[in-house]
């Protein structure tokens, strides 16, 4: 079964929606409870002070996920750069989605995002499984990023088609006009949460933060990110070598 | 090579720390299992997020202050342009214990650096004593960094053409001071960042204008300087201004005090280490070289703290001059602020072993930052820095890390001799026994070289040390345990 992360601000009160919850009811999930820590902080100090609050917290939250169905684990990092602590955490538990959080109530419907270079059949997949035969529809949509809209149509049309034979109701939402972002954000009213493909790290990115994050402080909901695989297995900044045990 | 091996999990399998101070508080001692990634204890990780260039910014950042901007003008006074000499003494010793410590902190990749492997290698007096003058040692060095800021802002001023005296520096080092303690505490901002910035922009300047001034000096551009007796004074003032300049190689040990946090350490760690001393030893010896070119040591010596800047003016003018006094700020901040996170952390590390209360590590949930170690960094350094005697702070903290850094290569040897269990570094001394045998012979030797008020500043702190111990913390032992 897929395994998604929930990453959680555990000290800071953040807390996962009913609605994500129930929505992740179908896969099992790592809930990865964090704390981000300033430089001037070891790591190990901040543990000593906060563990045990954490791990009350972490294990309430944990049982929560089990009641809604899937299997469901935990684990504490403490941290100075959470995004690092995601990535390895999601490699170690071999998660194929991580969360972003947002409120949400019950999931009638799916925004899902396919524009640009992501990995249509990964996300697809996850889809599919995440629906299981749930009355949750689905809205594959995508945005005109200048070329070949023709493409993005096949695209779309094949992916509803998919998901169709799959059982589940999806409809094709092909943006022309406006920015691609601006076009998602508008796109999502009347959805309870968003799938989408993590992107290759860009010079917008970098300037703006990563694009899940952007769409889920846009759209208040929840969002859903599949990862991008490895390529070549090599991991970031030639840091390779990690020993990977769970 | 031992670069090449992998680094495998390092399961300590040691006995747990023993024993509770006069608070009932006992050393924390768990299981843990290092990973290149993470540290990973019973129910929570630790993320380890410095990589190699974070660890050379730590080390080269903490260092390059004094050595360069502070001290070529003093050394020049006390030994003639065979200055030169003593900065490379003082990198041949930097690096006998840079390598010892590069294997001991492979072997115990924890925050607290040279305290850590002492207790851990000699037991909890040693550890107390190291630990607690360390504390001391830091921030001597910390209150010297902020004096010599406080000599480049007068500077500042004269540059922009604001008059002002030399009674301005201990008050803005005081200011500075302050602000840091203050900025450590509420910042939330990555300053890490910042500072790999900063030690870029300054090895920059440097290598410009030592390539430049090195050539002058040559006589390959410009004209040529006069030759000058090479030791003016004997060969005794090498050694003495080698101890007195050794504070500029105290940085090395302060990449330890974030083992825990390197990524890869078995790799790190001693990259790091070993290449901050490298690169800022190159870099002080030539530094000396062209500044004993540009003038005679009588002129420099006369010049004083920030005598750098007028070697700078003398090489490229005005442009030189305010590159130097710009540099100097820059890393003479550096230094202070880099100094004041490793006294943190070495507090921290003394507390966690109940040697100090555990309130000392207390951290607050607003800002997430260890206030309380943070204020006892800052604090000392204040009424440190309003004496304002560069060479006694400079030397007394050169006297704390010096006892540190010999008992570290004592150490090694104990823990070789006697293989733990739990012993397996990555990275092992080459030419053991003989480096940290020299490491540790030199490092003692050294101190024997101070000013007797400086030595016996230092014996009193250590003393001291060793009394708290007894009464504090007489039962909690610490040898062999992780």
């Amino acid at each position: 079964m897929t395994r998604v992360l929930v990453p959680l601000a555990v000290l800071e009160g953040e807390s996962v929606s009913l609605g994500l919850m129930d929505l992740l009811g179908t896969v099992d999930v790592t809930v990865l409870g964090y704390h981000v820590l300033p430089e001037q902080t070891p790591p190990d100090q901040a543990r000593l002070q906060y563990e045990e609050r954490a791990t009350e917290a972490l294990e309430d939250v944990t049982e929560e996920f089990r009641a809604a169905g899937g299997a469901a684990d935990y684990r504490l990092v403490f941290t100075g750069d959470r995004d690092q602590t995601v990535d390895r955490v999601a490699d170690e538990t071999d998660s194929r989605v991580f969360t972003v959080l947002g409120a949400t109530g019950e999931v009638d419907r799916l925004l899902v995002v396919l524009t640009g270079d992501v990995a249509v059949d990964d996300i697809l997949a996850f889809v599919s499984e995440l629906v299981g035969d749930r009355p949750i529809g689905v809205t594959l949509f995508a945005a005109r990023g200048g070329s070949d809209p023709e493409g993005l149509r096949q695209r779309l049309d094949a992916a509803a088609e998919r998901l169709g034979a799959a059982g589940i109701d999806a409809t094709a939402d092909l943006a022309t006009e406006g920015g691609p972002f601006e076009a998602l954000v508008t796109a999502a009213a009347g959805h309870d949460a968003v799938v989408m493909g993590e992107r290759a790290p860009s010079l917008r990115s970098l300037l703006f933060g990563e694009e899940s994050e952007r769409v889920a402080s846009e759209t208040v909901g929840p969002v859903l990110v599949v990862r991008r695989r490895e390529e070549g297995g090599g991991s970031d900044d030639g840091e390779n070598g990690g020993d990977g045990d769970a | 090579m031992w670069l090449a091996r992998d680094v495998s999990p390092v399961s300590s399998d040691a006995p747990l720390a023993s024993g509770t101070n006069v608070e009932g508080e006992a050393p924390v001692g768990e299981e843990t299992v290092e990973t290149d990634e993470a540290t990973i204890t019973d129910d929570a990780e630790l993320e380890r997020t410095l990589g190699l260039a974070g660890g050379l910014a730590i080390g080269i950042g903490t260092m390059i202050g004094a050595g360069i901007f502070v001290f070529p003008g003093l050394a020049a006074g006390e030994a003639g342009p065979a200055a030169a000499g003593s900065f490379a003494i003082g990198a041949v010793v930097a690096l006998l214990v840079a390598l010892p410590a590069s294997e001991l902190a492979t072997a115990m990749p924890k925050s607290g650096g040279g305290y850590y492997f002492i207790s851990r290698g000699l037991g909890a007096l040693a550890g107390a004593i190291v630990g607690l003058s360390l504390w001391f040692g830091l921030v001597f060095a910390t209150a010297f960094y902020l004096v010599g800021f406080g000599y480049y802002a007068v500077d500042t001023l004269a540059e922009v053409g604001v008059a002002a005296g030399a009674e301005l520096v201990v008050p803005l080092a005081l200011a500075t001071g302050a602000g840091f303690t203050l900025l450590n505490v509420t910042g939330t901002e990555n300053a890490a960042k910042l500072q790999n910035g900063v030690v870029a922009l300054l090895l920059s300047i440097l290598v410009v204008f030592l390539t430049y001034g090195g050539l002058d000096a040559l006589g390959v551009v410009g004209e040529p300087s006069a030759p000058e007796e090479f030791a003016p004074f004997g060969t005794t003032p090498i050694f003495t201004t080698a101890a007195l300049v050794f504070t500029s190689y105290l940085g090395f040990a302060q990449v330890a005090t974030v083992a825990g946090e390197m990524k890869r350490p078995g790799r790190n760690l001693p990259l790091a280490m070993v290449g901050s001393v490298v690169v800022v030893g190159v870099l002080y010896v030539a530094t000396v070289f062209v500044a004993t070119s540009a003038f005679g040591s009588d002129r420099l010596a006369t010049l004083g703290e920030t005598a750098m800047v007028e070697v700078g003016r003398h090489y490229l003018g005005a442009g030189g001059a305010v590159a130097i006094v710009f540099g100097g700020l820059l890393a003479t901040m550096s230094s202070a602020n880099a100094s004041i996170l490793s006294t943190s952390r070495a507090i921290y590390a003394v507390s966690r072993d109940a040697l100090l209360p555990r309130y000392a590590s207390r951290i607050n949930l607003r800002y997430g930052t260890p206030h309380v170690a943070l204020g006892l960094a800052g604090g000392p350094v204040l009424v440190l820095v309003a004496t304002g005697e560069v060479k006694v702070l400079a030397e007394v903290a050169s006297f704390l890390h010096l006892v540190m850094y010999g008992l570290l290569c004592v150490a090694l040897v104990a823990l070789r001799r006697d293989e733990p269990e739990w012993y397996d570094p990555d990275f092992r001394v080459p030419g053991y026994p003989v480096v940290p045998v020299l490491g540790a012979l030199a490092s003692f030797a050294l101190v024997g070289f101070m000013q007797p008020i400086s030595q016996a500043i230092g014996v009193v702190v250590m003393l001291a040390s060793a009394g708290w111990y007894y009464y504090y913390a007489g039962d909690v032992t610490l040898k062999g345990k992780l």
